[in-house]
């Protein structure tokens, strides 16, 4: 039953794919202006342009061009970055772990924040506190990532400079990882000393980017939780002389937890997506930061493999979402 | 002899200032069950609630005392009441369903307060609960320990929160009409369960309901209540054999028998109505004069 | 009921004062020439960086302080928003517009026109939006025209999405039964029966989608790739700032309250709009 939903989802999943690297095509074979014109030195002759454009493959048609790119890309081969000069494959995974950490860590903190804020104002509701949560949630909520990113520079870089505001490590330190994963490898290394770094560098961007869903978490949370409170199974809990706070975490926190889950796993694709602007806001050297440059440099092929890649990244989260909520699920309900 | 409960002068209000409770005064001795009779909306179950510290929030405690064991509840910080209702109360609720979580399983739910809050040992609460659930004739005690609420019957789910509320041994258990929700052909086996496990262990109940037979059944002492005020409390035997007050003669009126099918029943009196009706209103104007 | 009524004062409260922010900085745009103190793009060497006008070193006439090429920054905020509201009107329009449409007849009519709708957004929702944007202006280059064709192309999902779940909530209604039983078309139904009763969350998300595309805008000059001008905007301004952040702080702080007073206002606005609108909450 399980698999069978599985299956359908990949199915769903490789569509979706597919219309994505149908439009990045497109767009990129839409875009004004000769690519091999780009790629070749100035003065070059006829004959060079039309031996380049034969090994690309650009005199045949649209179609034919199209599926020889899809069968490369495939294969993992996305192409050479033309400001760059390097496998664009190789540069994209190069930064996707920079990008992953940081949205990893958003995330975390993002329930840090929302979670106990839901169960403090699901405790104190009806009173000044809860209209306090609310109005700071309200807040939160119009204030895009972007904004944050700006008002904690102002706040943290410049008027109380407690934090690093840019860069995703400290220059003059000696790095002896393997990976491209610097938080988790500092972590597994116990070089604490460099996890303090990095976190220092990561916390600012982190925060632009976790506020906006903790917002969220936080409003969803209360309510379904609020809307259990009242309920005869919790009023038992009370009479047996459980406290608010601990009813809310035995009685009300499971029953509540799932709906939220499911919509921060979808959140969690636009918090990604936010990482576009905070690294170039904070200079860290993700994968959104390289894609902002990409697109300075009018370099196609490294934005075509940074945007599929990001869509396999938002696929995949909205598959691992779907399968969580369908495995938790029929436990949940009622058999 | 202190009573097990004592409640005196209990007057509650809406937001509006609307009274739902009326200057309540009753007694519950230990060992004894007392009933408390009236019809929906009559206040019964908000005297339960107040006692066992779980008035909804719309519901005001103005004035009057509830003492349990002598201690004054009313008067106790939140935390204090807390525990002291947990360690010497229990409730057994009105609908087995939603008095369950639908996503823990039974066993958990009748040990968490003895392991949680009264600090006992995970053996000894799940040994007491065994023995418990064997008590209130459930014949597979480690099934419907690991299982969810809704894989039970409803007289299964209400014999395993009976369980649970006897289980910490309290002093005082409030019954909000424990019967109502379930088949008539169970109701009566529950009584006798209920009965039974009162007089072996020599709780005290107070027993809420609307059905003067569970009256009959289980109860030594009645109160009588009509919107929120006592119309009449009496020895259950007396009450049944000379009912003082109108409106609890018209209440027996209305109760079908079984020994007596010609009868058609008979809707409470109008005129007992206005009586009463005309009754509250001096009493609320009376009341208001000092409390503006 | 009491409550009922608390309520509606206090939307009125936001309906007002966010379209009263709104109409100031519209106006302030539409009549920049009559209103702006100074040229914007007039540079002064002589008058860089001098701060807001409660401060010591302040010059009059430059009320808000200059950025580092003495240019005045209130003027600069106040042209700056002619960009930001044309964006904002044209661009959440045209989303809301194809959007609408085409959620409308996924919505209510259902079946094939439903799945391939939400087949192509579910696609479209796998790009991640501001590097989407920025893809797009990568392709068909810089410029105001290019700007607001991408943030429609990116968000027009936006209304599909809603619209598309409302429609089918109000497809499945009485009246609807009974229009059909009546004789009325398809087509005649879902706009003269369904699309009003759409109508109120249409209007709030397009109030909060004008806020989206200030921000999107703002995104995009910030890394340089919105207008191909030399006109100022939001975003070139917080770029400057960002940069002379230890010396002239004010070049920063000014367009971002502007910034999150004008997004805020928009969505702010919406949602009092919907409230009186909508006629169950009446």
């Amino acid at each position: 039953m399980l698999f069978r939903r599985l299956l359908i989802r990949l199915l769903t999943m490789a569509v979706t794919l597919f219309g994505v690297a149908v439009i990045v095509f497109v767009l990129i074979r839409v875009a004004p202006g000769d690519p091999i014109a780009m790629m070749l030195p100035p003065g070059a002759t006829e004959a060079d342009i039309e031996r380049l454009k034969a090994l690309y493959g650009l005199d045949k048609s649209l179609v034919e061009q199209f599926f020889i790119w899809l069968s490369g890309v495939v294969h993992g081969d996305f192409g050479t970055s033309i400001s760059l000069r390097q496998d664009v494959l190789s540069l994209v995974l190069g930064r996707l772990p920079a990008t992953l950490e940081l949205s990893v860590v958003a995330l975390f903190m993002a329930l840090m924040i929302g979670v106990p804020l839901a169960i403090l104002g699901t405790r104190e509701r009806g009173t000044a506190v809860e209209a306090g949560i609310d109005v700071a949630n309200g807040a939160a909520l119009s204030i895009p990532d972007f904004l944050w990113g700006l008002i904690l520079i102002l706040l943290f870089g410049v008027l109380v400079p407690v934090f690093d505001i840019s860069g995703r490590v400290s220059p003059q330190l000696d790095l002896p990882f393997t990976t491209q994963f610097y938080l988790a490898e500092s972590i597994l290394r116990l070089r604490f000393d460099l996890t303090r770094d990095l976190i220092g560098h990561m916390l600012m961007p982190a925060l632009a980017l976790a506020l906006p869903l903790a917002a969220i978490i936080s409003h969803l949370l209360k309510h379904s939780l609020k809307e259990v409170m009242d309920l005869d199974y919790v009023v038992l809990a009370r009479v047996k002389g459980f406290s608010e706070t601990q009813v809310i975490l035995r009685e009300a926190l499971k029953n509540a937890a799932l709906p939220t889950l499911t919509l921060v796993g979808v959140q969690f694709t636009f918090l990604i997506g936010g990482t576009v602007i905070v690294e170039r806001l904070f200079s860290y050297e993700g994968l959104g930061n390289m894609a902002i440059d990409a697109v300075i440099n009018r370099d196609l092929p490294l934005i075509q493999g940074i945007v599929l890649v990001f869509a396999l990244l938002f696929v995949l989260i909205n598959l691992a979402v779907e399968m969580t909520y369908a495995l938790l699920n029929p436990r949940l309900r009622h058999g | 002899m202190t009573a097990c409960l004592e409640i005196a002068g209990l007057s509650a209000t809406l937001a509006n200032g609307v009274r739902v409770l009326r200057d309540v005064s009753l007694t519950v001795q230990p060992g004894e069950v007392r009933a408390l009779v009236g019809e929906s909306g009559a206040g019964k179950s908000m005297i339960g609630k107040a006692v066992l510290g779980v008035l909804p929030p719309s519901v005001h405690v103005i004035e009057g005392h509830i003492r349990l064991e002598g201690a004054d509840l009313l008067a106790l910080p939140a935390k204090e009441r807390r525990t002291l209702v947990g360690a010497k109360t229990a409730l057994i609720p009105q609908d087995p369903l939603t008095a369950l979580n639908p996503s823990r399983r039974i066993g958990p739910q009748m040990t968490d307060r003895l392991t949680k809050i009264l600090g006992w040992s995970g053996e000894k609460a799940e040994a007491r609960i065994r023995q418990l659930l064997d008590e209130v004739q459930i014949r597979d005690p480690a099934r419907v320990v690991a299982s969810y609420p809704h894989e039970l019957s409803g007289g299964m789910r209400q014999r395993a929160l009976i369980a649970a509320a006897f289980a910490a041994e309290p002093r005082l258990i409030v019954a909000d009409e424990p019967t109502t929700a379930l088949d008539v052909t169970v109701q009566k086996q529950t009584l006798k369960l209920i009965a039974a496990m009162q007089r072996e262990r020599g709780t005290a109940i107070l027993f809420v309901t609307h059905d003067l037979g569970v009256v009959a059944k289980i109860s030594q002492k009645v109160t009588v209540l009509y919107a929120g005020e006592v119309v009449e409390e009496a020895d259950t035997a007396a009450l049944f054999a000379d009912p003082r007050h109108a409106y609890t003669r018209a209440l027996m009126r209305a109760t079908p028998r079984y020994t007596d099918p010609q009868a058609s029943l008979q809707p409470v009196d109008d005129a007992v109505l206005a009586e009463l009706a005309a009754e509250i209103a001096t009493a609320d104007r009376q009341w208001r004069r000092p409390h503006g | 009921m009491a409550e009922a009524r608390i309520a509606v004062r206090h939307f009125n409260a936001r309906l007002w004062l966010s379209g009263a922010w709104l109409l100031i900085a519209l106006l302030a745009a539409i009549f920049a020439p009559l209103v702006a103190p100074q040229d914007p793009l007039a540079q002064d060497l002589m008058l860089e960086r001098l701060p807001p006008f409660w401060l010591q070193s302040a010059e009059p006439g430059y009320w808000l302080g200059t950025d580092s090429l003495g240019r005045d920054l209130l003027s600069r905020l106040i042209y700056g928003g002619r960009i930001a509201f044309i964006v904002a009107f044209v661009a959440a329009s045209v989303a809301c517009l194809v959007g609408s449409a085409l959620g409308l007849v996924a919505g209510y009519f259902g079946g094939w026109a439903d799945r391939i709708v939400s087949r192509i957004v579910d696609i479209w929702m796998a790009f991640p939006p501001v590097l989407f944007a920025i893809l797009l202006i990568a392709v068909f280059g810089t410029g105001l025209g290019s700007v607001i064709i991408a943030i429609a192309v990116i968000d027009w999902t936006r209304f599909c999405r809603v619209v598309r779940a409302e429609a089918m909530a109000q497809a499945r209604m009485d009246y609807v039964e009974s229009a059909r039983i009546a004789g009325f078309s398809r087509i005649g139904i879902m706009l003269r029966e369904v699309l009003p009763n759409v109508l109120p969350s249409i209007i709030a998300l397009l109030s909060l989608e004008m806020g989206i595309a200030v921000i999107v805008e703002a995104i995009l000059s910030f890394v340089n790739l919105s207008i191909s001008t030399d006109d100022p905007t939001w975003g070139g301004i917080i770029a400057e700032g960002r940069l002379s952040i230890h010396q002239a702080w004010w070049v920063l702080v000014f367009p971002l309250i502007t910034l999150f007073l004008t997004v805020l206002s928009f969505s702010q606005f919406g949602e009092g709009l919907k409230a009186r609108l909508d006629p169950v909450l009446r």
